[in-house]
């Protein structure tokens, strides 16, 4: 270490102080920079901030009971649709008179916990699984890659309708499933952009001056390439979150009386023709938290690549 | 004779929204039937621009702001894409890229009739193929008419590039454009094309704009020289005057810059003396090594074969010292690099580092000897990863190492960044608009940034033009004076080992065939391949050995199946009897050299001389 401190001895070539406050710029701040400018994520940010706040707070704040039934305020369609609206019921009742707004947030709460949570669970094992597999290949990679086979040859709806049949629908069940089903896709283009990394120059640079190489996968490999992979798992958020609700649809999902996007829809098919409202809510409420989503997803996107100059 | 083609006035800009840049400026020249003409000039000077040009090929953000291109009198920038189409029979391209210029998936013989028929549609698909295979068998490709099936992977980058000739001299065209073609190959192979080349302009009465960025290469196969800068061109003259006397201040600085390797070297990089007693103070010793792969037997389901791409190689590299390893592609330089790197350890022999087997390091020992040797990359776009700025990139090796203060860790790599002449501005910019010189300072700063005592260059120039060659050994020279470093070269480059090491290791099919001191192995090489290497080497110099004595066809052959005897015996033209089953081994020459062929007088010989 002797060499080491007599070179930092000498005095600092550059102190600048205007040049120092520019370089502490790094470059993720620089995209999060970018990315917090564009219109695109303004709008995103408080489209998801709007209905994060109310799908979390009004329920319990506007005192309305999701279950509570009221025979005569049944079928009430939105508001300034119809006949009989009423400012009680912003987005009108279903048959059986329950308040659709406070239903529909109920739902969203748990779809989007549960699109969130499955993803961030597939992208977990599916990236681990992957890299390992890419970095080290030989016998692990075979290893790996055949389990990702075995997963991929079961459908993943006859996989939920088997395990969430069986024992009961809870909300970490069914992220469970949901979380398992998916990762082989992200653990083969994991694998296989780690492959391609693994064999770069720099990548044995790196192991020549001393790496490990959970150090090199961690501070080498991951940044470079999860990114893309984190926008494209913002999509399979919304994958998740319909798939969600297909699960509550056939009645595997979370049940009732609990209210979920599912459920709501299989309820209001029967009436689709005089009270379009109560099927179509919840669409739209996963239209809207999907496209802010994609907003913000695709601004950082776009920041990314305009900083790394396109590549 | 009527010139075939004349470039008059010729400027080509790049437009960008918003912004305009000339590359070409004003260019203008002639070239007769049969003649070659060289284009010279460092990279980023506008040769490709040029010579995409000469071919209409200038696509966007690219555009012709004026001049013209005129092929037999026709300006080929006014003509109807019709009409250049059917030109193209008689102009062809050949670039510096073989591997991507070929569809994988197809087989190269498929490929080139499949170009032919379509410049000349009335060709017959068989009388096609007939030509194609005559003309492959033309450049030596060996046994053409089987090898027409094979695919681009089966073929060596060599092999490859004397098929893109092919591609393009198919046609029998009147101008060829080859634009950098011999940069990806070896010198022995170079000098083959070149030579091709030359047979071709008076086999075909072909005439050939040859761009290069080195100007040995250019004077190998120009007999007329076109220097450019910056898109200008500054100068015109018969190859041989224009180095003799070059009359532009740029040409002079180019030709000044070429290392001079028969005439007296002005300085050596900080040599040991040669008096200083062997394996004195060796820091890295290898005993023995070898490295076998087992690889996939070609044509079997699991069998394997013995690759022996590293055999039993043995040398000592002493403190200080600038040693350099040197041989065609495929010798297995770079298998001695990741032995020597501890990328893998040897299925054979030992590698010493002061002493110490390096295969049982582990722990901090490990770590130490990390910090000690570092590497130094080949390809300046691949060796730095793409999206991390440049001082984290400088920062990893010191993390790795335990550093934790972030303010002495700025402070250290803004030191290196100016010790190797990068701005310090550049610290927080990506690697992406840099130039390869730069890129290439970036890489010396990663592996100095540690204070290491060995830098390990594999093929660091190789990808640089004779410019920013010249700034970055000057560097290297600066740097070993500063900091008493050792550096092991791996490289191609003759007349860049010429210049910049004092102890040469010269290696055929993964066997050093021969190690010397600088001074003798240009001057007084043992091993007829070392004089080969030497007699294929471009440079502005006399020669010393005559290709045609000691210049071998063909290629090395397969580490795989090794031939009995001498590994060297297929390609030597001192070839004899004992050199068929009988491996020679190496033996010393002097003091302090050794050579390994059975035409070196054995022990006894030079007990008796010296006695």
């Amino acid at each position: 270490m002797d060499a080491v401190e007599t070179s930092l001895a000498l005095p600092p070539p550059h102190a600048d102080t205007a040049e120092a406050r520019l370089m502490s710029r790094s470059i993720g701040r620089r995209i999060l920079g970018q990315a917090t400018g564009s219109t695109g994520f303004k709008i995103g940010l408080a489209l998801v901030l709007i209905l994060a706040l109310a799908a979390a707070l009004y329920p319990e704040l506007s005192g309305i009971d999701p279950v509570k039934m009221d025979v005569r305020a049944r079928l009430l369609p939105p508001l300034f649709l119809g006949e009989k609206w009423s400012w009680a019921h912003p987005l009108g009742t279903d048959q059986i008179g329950r308040d659709m707004l406070v239903r529909s947030l109920v739902g969203l709460r748990t779809s989007f916990l549960i699109g969130v949570a499955s993803v961030a669970l597939t992208l977990l094992i599916g990236c681990a699984l992957g890299t390992v597999a890419g970095y080290f290949g030989g016998r692990t990679d075979t290893v790996v890659m055949r389990i990702t086979d075995a997963q991929l040859s079961i459908p993943m709806i006859i996989l939920a309708i088997a395990v969430l049949g069986v024992s009961r629908p809870t909300i970490p069940a069914i992220i469970l499933v949901l979380g398992l089903s998916n990762w082989p896709v992200y653990a083969r283009v994991m694998r296989s952009v780690v492959m391609a990394e693994r064999g770069r120059e720099y990548v044995r640079a790196a192991q020549v001056s001393g790496a490990t190489h959970p150090r090199i996968i961690l501070t080498l490999l991951v940044p470079l390439l999860l990114p893309p992979l984190l926008f494209t798992s913002v999509l399979d958020v919304a994958r998740m979150m319909i798939f969600e609700s297909t699960l509550g649809f056939l009645g595997l999902g979370v049940q009732p009386p609990t209210p979920t996007f599912g459920n709501i829809i299989a309820d209001g098919r029967k009436y689709l023709l005089n009270a379009w409202w109560i099927a179509t809510m919840p669409g739209l409420f996963l239209c809207l938290t999907l496209t802010s989503i994609n907003l913000i997803g695709a601004a950082f996107e776009r920041a990314r690549n305009t900083i790394h100059g396109g590549a | 004779m009527d010139p075939v083609l004349s470039v008059r006035d010729l400027s080509v800009a790049l437009t960008l929204p918003g912004r305009q840049r000339t590359l070409l400026d004003g260019i203008g020249f002639d070239v007769a039937p049969r003649e070659i003409v060289g284009v010279v000039g460092a990279s980023g000077a506008g040769k490709t621009v040029l010579s995409r040009a000469v071919v209409n090929w200038i696509e966007p953000p690219l555009a012709i702001r004026s001049g013209s291109v005129s092929f037999r009198g026709r300006n080929l920038l006014a003509l109807p894409p019709r009409e250049m189409r059917r030109l193209r029979r008689d102009i062809a391209y050949v670039g510096a890229n073989p591997m991507g210029a070929l569809d994988p998936t197809l087989p190269v013989g498929r490929q080139i009739v499949e170009k032919l028929r379509a410049v000349m549609p009335e060709v017959s698909p068989k009388e096609a193929q007939a030509r194609v295979v005559a003309l492959l068998d033309a450049v030596r490709i060996p046994s053409a008419a089987s090898r027409f099936h094979d695919y681009p992977s089966q073929f060596s980058g060599g092999m490859m590039q004397r098929a893109l000739i092919v591609d393009a001299m198919v046609s029998n065209p009147a101008l060829l454009v080859a634009d950098n073609v011999t940069q990806p190959l070896d010198v022995t192979v170079a000098a083959q094309v070149i030579r091709l080349m030359r047979e071709l302009t008076e086999r075909f009465d072909t005439a050939i704009l040859f761009v290069s960025s080195s100007l040995p290469v250019a004077r190998e196969a120009a007999s007329r020289t076109l220097v450019i800068d910056a898109g200008k061109l500054v100068e015109e003259q018969a190859t041989e005057a224009l180095i003799a006397a070059p009359r532009h201040a740029y040409t002079r600085a180019l030709v000044a810059q070429i290392p001079v390797i028969w005439g007296e070297r002005p300085t050596l990089p900080a040599a040991p003396k040669p008096a200083a007693p062997v394996h004195a103070d060796a820091i890295i010793s290898l005993r023995d090594v070898s490295q076998t792969y087992r690889v996939k037997k070609r044509g079997s389901f699991a069998g394997t074969s013995a690759l022996r791409a590293v055999r039993n190689v043995t040398f000592d590299i002493v403190k200080g010292d600038s040693f350099a390893v040197v041989g065609e592609s495929g010798c297995g330089k770079s298998t001695l690099m990741r032995l020597l790197s501890r990328l893998e350890h040897p299925s054979g022999g030992s590698v010493l580092c002061e002493g110490r087997d390096i295969a049982g390091l582990s722990g901090a020992e490990l770590l130490g000897f990390r910090r000690k040797l570092q590497l130094v990359l080949q390809d300046p776009f691949n060796s730095l990863p793409p999206r991390t700025g440049i001082g984290a990139m400088l920062e990893a090796p010191l993390r790795t190492h335990g550093w934790r203060d972030p303010r002495k860790i700025r402070e250290k790599v803004r030191a290196v960044m100016d010790d190797v002449g990068l701005p310090v501005s550049l610290y927080d910019d990506l690697p992406l608009g840099l130039s390869a010189g730069q890129r290439q300072r970036v890489n010396v700063a990663r592996a100095m940034v540690l204070d290491p005592e060995i830098l390990l260059m594999d093929e660091t120039l190789s990808a640089l033009d004779q410019t920013e060659q010249f700034k970055l050994l000057a560097l290297f020279d600066k740097l070993q004076r500063a900091h008493g470093l050792t550096y092991i070269y791996i490289s191609h480059d003759l007349a860049m080992v010429r210049k910049a090491c004092n102890r040469i290791a010269v290696m055929y099919l993964g066997e050093v065939v021969e190690l010397a001191d600088n001074e003798r192995l240009f001057f007084d090489p043992g091993h007829p391949y070392t004089r080969a290497l030497l007699s294929a080497m471009p440079s502005l110099e006399e020669r010393r050995y005559r290709p045609e004595d000691c210049l071998m066809e063909g290629e090395p052959p397969s580490p795989i199946d090794l031939p009995l005897g001498c590994a060297f015996r297929s390609r030597c033209p001192q070839a004899f009897g004992p050199c068929l089953d009988r491996p020679p081994l190496l033996s010393v020459r002097g003091a302090r050299d050794l050579a390994s062929c059975h035409l070196v007088p054995g022990p006894g010989a030079t007990l008796a001389g010296a006695a």
